[in-house]
């Protein structure tokens, strides 16, 4: 099926009617395949909005859609969770968060596509294999390091951004992504900056970093979920609302509404609007070739 | 990404640093002062002040902030700070309470513990299990009630420490360490059984059931009137139900003398003989999607059963479907879990305050407050605020209007004397577990002795095990 | 080269302190003992041989073996290209041992400086819990005679090391400079040592445990059973090998040594399948369990996870109308909060007869499943559960396959963003010379697509897998009891060890293990990806 499919890549107009007609094929199984997998994809998710917009009888009834769709369910969810306050403080840290991860793991991940080095395959395998260790176990060092840093340097970290941010802007994950895209940016093209004067850091920016732009946006993109999902450690290192995030809000909401399935519906709805809006925006660059942003050069 | 868009985002994270740096040193600056509030050394006179003697003397609780650590949310939160305010505006030691969500039980345990290890200072008053208490103290990371209770100048009249239900108060005390007294009870719930009475009267019964024979004959009704496998008894797999029933039948899950488990006694026994037969008989079901009360509310469920600190939430489902639905309100109640003992005897469970060992001045200030917010007076308005029961007797005189307005509480308080208790051992999280998965098996169809045997090896193994890990 | 490490220095910095920091505490704690206690007592072996029994002192057997053969690999391979290049690298042997001597001593030093330092808040306890107090236990600490000792004879050896090479490096002509043997010599150096570290310290804990077993009047079971195992990975080992070298082979010896690879194969099958189980029943019960729920776990989500977001990314990156749409809609599950959607599959995997899928089930005729609460097999479900199939071969409960499936629903778009990036990054020109070769569609992804997009599929793999060996979340959320634990996997039981329980020491054990298992396969995939993986 897949394979079918994927002649569409050669889609042109034709001039041959066997081979519109097989385009036209080809469409049609592209369609079903992109909707069977959308379905799957998205009625689970339809269900749970639909379910944000019941009553209490309706959603723990066992019913598929409301009779009246109760949007006073999200505006009764966003006042009790006390989004707005907790929203700015995701904001906030999302940014600081992923902001520094870009820049920290382009940086690594540019030494170990681009650079040579003695031990290069050691530290990569040795920062592979900090990604192994399950999570529940990292909290407690964590939480020491953290406190500990906070104690001499010159701001406290407990309760403070850098708890929330800093151990997130370098990731291996992220190091590892980029990796694997600066690997294949042609040497021809390292040759020819070096002709033009520039050296690895002005590389870096001005043609590593354009080249990839898919990687980076990815990058950007599951970092900010990261951040904006978070729940464990924020509530391990916060101790007021002062730097707790939305997640938190939710959670604090669910309790609060307990078997309340429609109002949960509504907060977890509530909580992801941002990230689908910020996919929406940047999705675009997903699928640019690197022709557009002129390999050639 | 061109240049002019990296350049913006690096700009955007400056920007994002330095609004993020400028509170810090703000929130340093109470900490700084606080220290130079003087240190009380002269003997002064007026309230509050210092004992000259006894155990305590010379320690001066004026002044202190003291942070609270609990997992109140919601409306509890909101009323509990009110309380809190009143006590900061009014009390005459000077001491400012912060009372500060720190998420759930689980997430509190995980701060206390991440603090001992880290050296950080947990707040001066956590809120926790009794379990719990044993783990923190084997940091001796706790403060001893029985230091202050006991005080000449601090503590309780002798009246006063009467007047605390005396089982409630048991429940603190680890003769592990050395019989401290490492919990206080500020509030208590039990294990109830929720009973729809309107539609116990549809189907011909006077009103709720105090045999299980009676309970199975009720239950059977309603689901016979439903007939879709629903209008039955909600299972409720958690240990605290299967303790609940045992006490119930007239037995225990732990052995004389406290300190091992016994899960196959007759009662247990009889317990999960009569939740079989009526999962069986489809008098029974399993609720797994979330809570049970919308169920109970939409009467799909004659029975529930659960902690009594989900009364007002059973309340509000009651009114908020009743209104959907477009009928009068059922009229419901809460009753005790049907005995086969000459009076019923309730699961009572909850959590405890903790003090936590820091400087003596913090400590004493921290009692000041538990004394405070466990007087009559205060504790009724905890108790109105927050559906718990109280722990001390006085308290009732405080809640005649709240127990008129609301029934089912008074139902509930009128059980607060058959109190039985489930075990404190360091394993029980790890035999909660256990027990879940038994009551489980044995609804899919294992032999129920051969289960039950196996779970109380299982438990005592558990609890072998965790103490060889304590040697 | 400096640059490089500057390029480094940031990120490793932090992934240092919130990486690797935690991975020497996991290594430090599982030799502990002790509740709630992050400095418990010395158990040596003690917690992995609760997890792993005796097979512990196999792993580590075989580990210490597995690093002399790594050494003794360098040196035969500087020994070949000396006399093929000549080149000298005998001279770098002293200074790259000495090094590796240093870069060991530094090692001991952080874990001579490591559990002072967690003393410290105990420390702490009695006294006014001040910035001060802190940092005056933290210097106290840091002057302690063995650590400084520790510190400085680390240092010392260090130096005189990286002196020595930078002298050689300096005296040799330049144009010899790149055929330096350092870093063999450095690693080969490190290996050796780990080596000796490891074959003491297991020797000295199985001495122990045989003395202990001896005067239990149980002694010999744990040398037999080290044989025998033992054996019977050498043989599989063996048989591997034979089969692998029988493909460069000419036909006939080829199908003579995959006959004795063969043979090989089934005696150490057969001794494994003789000895294995009478360990794992000695070992933690549910730590077997939870690993056995992990593999079927991995290898029922990751190929189909990856699989389909590779069609998706391939069909969503053609010129197609609703392109958007389609791609947001694909995302959506993956950046939905997990409390959400857990709550929704937990009402489509109800096992109320009325639920969503039993009510489908119930269009088609069919009885209603349990789905989450299902503690059966799924396989013994399809047989009828006429005949009892075991623990394996019965597949993964009906339950944690539900859990997989919504695994799957949350990660294909994840999958399918990346690799919507990876195609990304492939120029169009290639597919332009392709459409001129006249290579249809198929032709096209076969030469085109999936070579230059195996960097990504290497990337989502590796990764996958490492997830998917510690996923957590959305297991903790969904598993039931009534699943009867049938959906507990290795991290659900370290979780528990560590959190409910508060065995630090445990609990790391396990996670040490798990990392050990998770690190053999990212080598292996490493193994195979270096053949497979095309950078352009």
């Amino acid at each position: 099926m897949a394979n079918e499919a994927l002649a569409g890549r050669a889609l042109r107009p034709q001039q041959a009617d066997p081979a519109a007609r097989r385009a036209a094929l080809n469409q049609v199984i592209i369609y079903t395949v992109l909707t069977v997998g959308a379905a799957a994809a998205i009625l689970p998710f339809l269900y749970t909005v639909s379910v944000s917009l019941m009553n209490l009888t309706e959603a723990t009834g066992g019913r598929a859609l409301p009779s009246t769709p109760q949007w006073s369910n999200y505006t009764e969810a966003w006042r009790d969770a006390q989004f707005s306050l907790y929203f700015m403080n995701s904001v906030k840290i999302t940014l600081i968060s992923v902001g520094g991860a870009v820049v920290f793991c382009a940086l690594a991940a540019y030494a170990f596509a681009q650079m040579e080095f003695p031990g290069k395959s050691f530290l990569f395998t040795l920062l592979l294999s900090t990604l192994m260790l399950p999570e529940a176990i990292t909290w407690v060092p964590n939480f020491i390091t953290v406190s500990w840093l906070g104690r001499i340097s010159p701001i406290p970290w407990i309760n403070n951004w850098p708890s929330l941010t800093i151990p997130f802007m370098a990731s291996a994950f992220g190091i590892f992504l980029l990796r694997q895209f600066f690997q294949q940016i042609p040497r021809e093209l390292w040759d020819s900056a070096q002709i033009d004067g520039s050296g690895h850091f002005r590389y870096l920016i001005t043609v590593v970093l354009p080249l990839s732009s898919a990687a980076v946006m990815t990058l950007v993109l599951f970092g900010f979920v990261g951040a904006w999902n978070a729940l464990a450690w924020p509530i391990l290192v916060t101790t007021s609302s002062d730097w707790r995030p939305i997640s938190y809000g939710l959670l604090v909401f669910l309790d609060e509404a307990g078997a309340l399935l429609h109002l949960q519906m509504a907060g977890a709805i509530i909580t992801m609007l941002p990230i689908v809006v910020l996919y929406f925006f940047t999705q675009r660059h997903f699928i640019e070739g690197i022709a557009t942003t002129g390999l050639k050069g | 990404m061109n240049t002019k868009r990296l350049w913006m985002v690096a700009t955007l994270l400056v920007a994002a640093l330095v609004l993020a740096a400028c509170p810090a040193p703000a929130a340093q600056a109470p900490a700084a002062m606080e220290e130079k509030a003087p240190a009380g050394e002269a003997m002064d006179e007026g309230p509050c002040a210092p004992a000259a003697d006894g155990p305590l003397a010379g320690i001066d609780p004026r002044g202190q902030t003291i942070v609270w650590w609990h997992q109140h949310r919601g409306s509890r939160e909101e009323k509990l700070a009110v309380i809190v305010e009143d006590f900061n505006a009014n009390n005459e030691c000077g001491i400012v309470l912060d009372a500060q969500n720190q998420g759930g039980y689980n997430d509190i345990r995980d701060k206390v513990n991440a603090s001992t290890a880290s050296g950080e200072q947990p707040a001066s008053l956590i809120v926790g299990y009794q379990n719990d208490q044993a783990f923190y103290q084997l940091n001796g990371v706790l403060a001893d009630f029985d230091t202050f209770i006991d005080d000449p100048a601090w503590g309780f009249t002798a009246e006063e420490r009467a007047d605390f239900f005396a089982s409630f108060m048991e429940q603190g005390v680890h003769p592990v360490f050395d019989n401290q007294r490492l919990g206080f009870p500020p509030n208590r719930s039990m294990e109830v059984l929720y009973y729809n009475q309107t539609w116990l009267e549809e189907l011909g019964f006077a009103g709720p059931p105090t045999t299980p024979e009676a309970f199975e004959e009720m239950a059977c009704a309603g689901a016979a009137a439903n007939g879709d496998g629903t209008g039955g008894y909600i299972l409720r797999d958690d240990a605290s139900a299967m303790a609940s029933w045992t006490f119930a039948l007239g037995g225990n899950v732990l052995n004389e003398d406290n300190t091992g488990y016994v899960y196959n006694g007759q009662a247990t026994i009889d317990a999960m003989t009569l939740l079989k037969r009526m999962f069986d008989n489809g008098c029974a079901y399993f609720f797994t999607e979330g809570y049970p009360n919308p169920e109970f509310a939409a009467r799909r469920a004659s029975f529930t059963q659960g902690s009594s600190s989900g009364l007002p939430f059973y309340a509000n489902d009651m009114v908020t479907i009743a209104e959907e639905q477009g009928r009068d309100m059922d009229v419901w109640g809460v009753t005790a879990i049907p005995y086969t003992t000459e009076n019923p005897v309730q699961n009572i469970y909850g959590a405890d305050v903790m003090i936590t060992a820091g400087p003596p001045e913090q400590e004493l200030a921290a009692w000041l407050f538990i004394k405070w917010f466990t007087t009559p007076e205060v504790q009724a308005r905890w108790v109105e605020a927050s559906n718990y029961f109280p722990t001390r007797a006085g308290t009732e005189a405080h809640l005649s209007g709240y127990v008129e307005e609301n029934p089912q509480y008074g139902e509930a308080l009128a059980l607060l004397g058959y109190g039985a208790y489930e075990p404190q051992l360091i394993s029980y999280q790890a035999v909660r577990d256990a027990a879940e998965t038994a009551f489980n098996e044995i609804m899919q169809g294992a032999d129920i002795q051969a289960t039950l045997d196996a779970l109380t090896e299982t438990a005592n193994e558990l609890q072998e095990e965790l103490m060889g890990e304590v040697e | 080269m400096l640059l490089a490490y500057s390029f480094l220095a940031p990120a490793f910095i932090i992934i240092g302190l919130f990486g690797l920091f935690p991975l020497a505490f996991a290594a430090y704690e599982s030799t502990l003992r002790g509740l709630n206690k992050i400095v418990g007592s010395y158990d040596g072996l003690g917690n992995y041989v609760k997890a792993v029994d005796n097979l512990i002192y196999i792993i580590t057997f075989w580990m210490a073996a597995a690093l002399v053969y790594f050494a003794v690999q360098t040196f035969v391979r500087a020994v070949q290209e000396q006399r093929q290049e000549k080149t000298e690298p005998a001279q770098w042997l002293l200074p790259g041992l000495l090094t590796a001597a240093g870069a060991a001593l530094f090692a001991r030093f952080v874990f001579i400086l490591l559990p002072e330092m967690l003393l410290i808040p105990s420390k702490l306890r009695g006294q006014a819990n001040t910035q001060e107090a802190f940092r005056a236990l933290v210097v106290e600490t840091w002057w302690l005679p063995k650590v400084q000792i520790a510190l400085w004879s680390a240092i010392v050896i260090l130096a005189a090391g990286s002196v020595w090479a930078l002298l050689i490096n300096r005296r040799m002509p330049a144009d010899r400079r790149e055929r330096t043997y350092f870093m063999p010599f450095f690693s080969a150096g490190i290996c050796l040592i780990g080596s000796a570290a490891l074959t003491w310290f297991t020797w000295t804990e199985i001495s122990a445990a045989y003395a202990e077993a001896l005067e239990e009047g149980a002694g010999l079971e744990l040398w037999s059973q080290i044989v025998t195992i033992s054996a019977g990975f050498l043989l599989l080992l063996l048989a591997w090998r034979l089969w692998e070298s029988a493909s460069d082979r000419s036909a006939n010896t080829g199908v003579a040594l995959r006959l004795v690879g063969a043979v090989a194969l089934m005696a150490g099958g057969w001794v494994l399948i003789a000895e294995l189980p009478r360990v794992v029943a000695a070992g933690d019960e549910d730590w077997w369990n939870g690993l056995m729920a992990t593999v079927f776990y991995v290898l029922g989500t990751v190929p189909i996870q990856l699989g389909l977001a590779l069609i998706l990314a391939a069909l969503l990156f053609q010129k197609i109308r609703g392109q958007t749409l389609f791609r947001v809609l694909y995302f959506l599950p993956y950046v939905a909060p997990f409390v959400g959607t857990a709550a929704v599959f937990r009402i489509i995997f109800s096992n109320r007869p009325t639920a969503p899928l039993n009510s489908l089930l119930d269009l088609f005729g069919a009885e209603p499943l349990l789905w989450l609460s299902e503690p059966a097999g799924i396989i013994q479900m399809i047989t009828g559960g006429k005949i009892d199939l075991g623990p394996i071969l019965s597949g993964p409960s009906l339950a944690l396959v539900a859990i997989m499936i919504y695994g799957i629903w949350t990660y294909v778009g994840f999958d399918t963003v990346i690799f919507l990036a990876g195609l990304g990054a492939i120029p169009n020109e290639l597919y332009e010379v392709a459409d001129i070769d006249g290579a249809g569609g198929w032709a096209q992804f076969r030469h085109v697509t999936l070579p230059l997009l195996s960097p990504t599929i290497y990337f989502l793999s590796l990764y996958a897998v490492i997830g998917t060996f510690k996923a957590f979340n959305h297991i903790f959320v969904l598993r039931q009891a009534a699943a009867l634990g049938t959906t507990d996997t290795a991290s659900i039981v370290i979780f528990q060890a560590f959190k409910r329980d508060t065995r630090y020491g445990y609990a790391s054990a396990l996670a040490i293990l798990l990392l050990l298992i998770i690190l053999v396969i990212t080598l292996v995939n490493n193994r195979i990806a270096s053949r497979r993986v095309f950078y352009g």
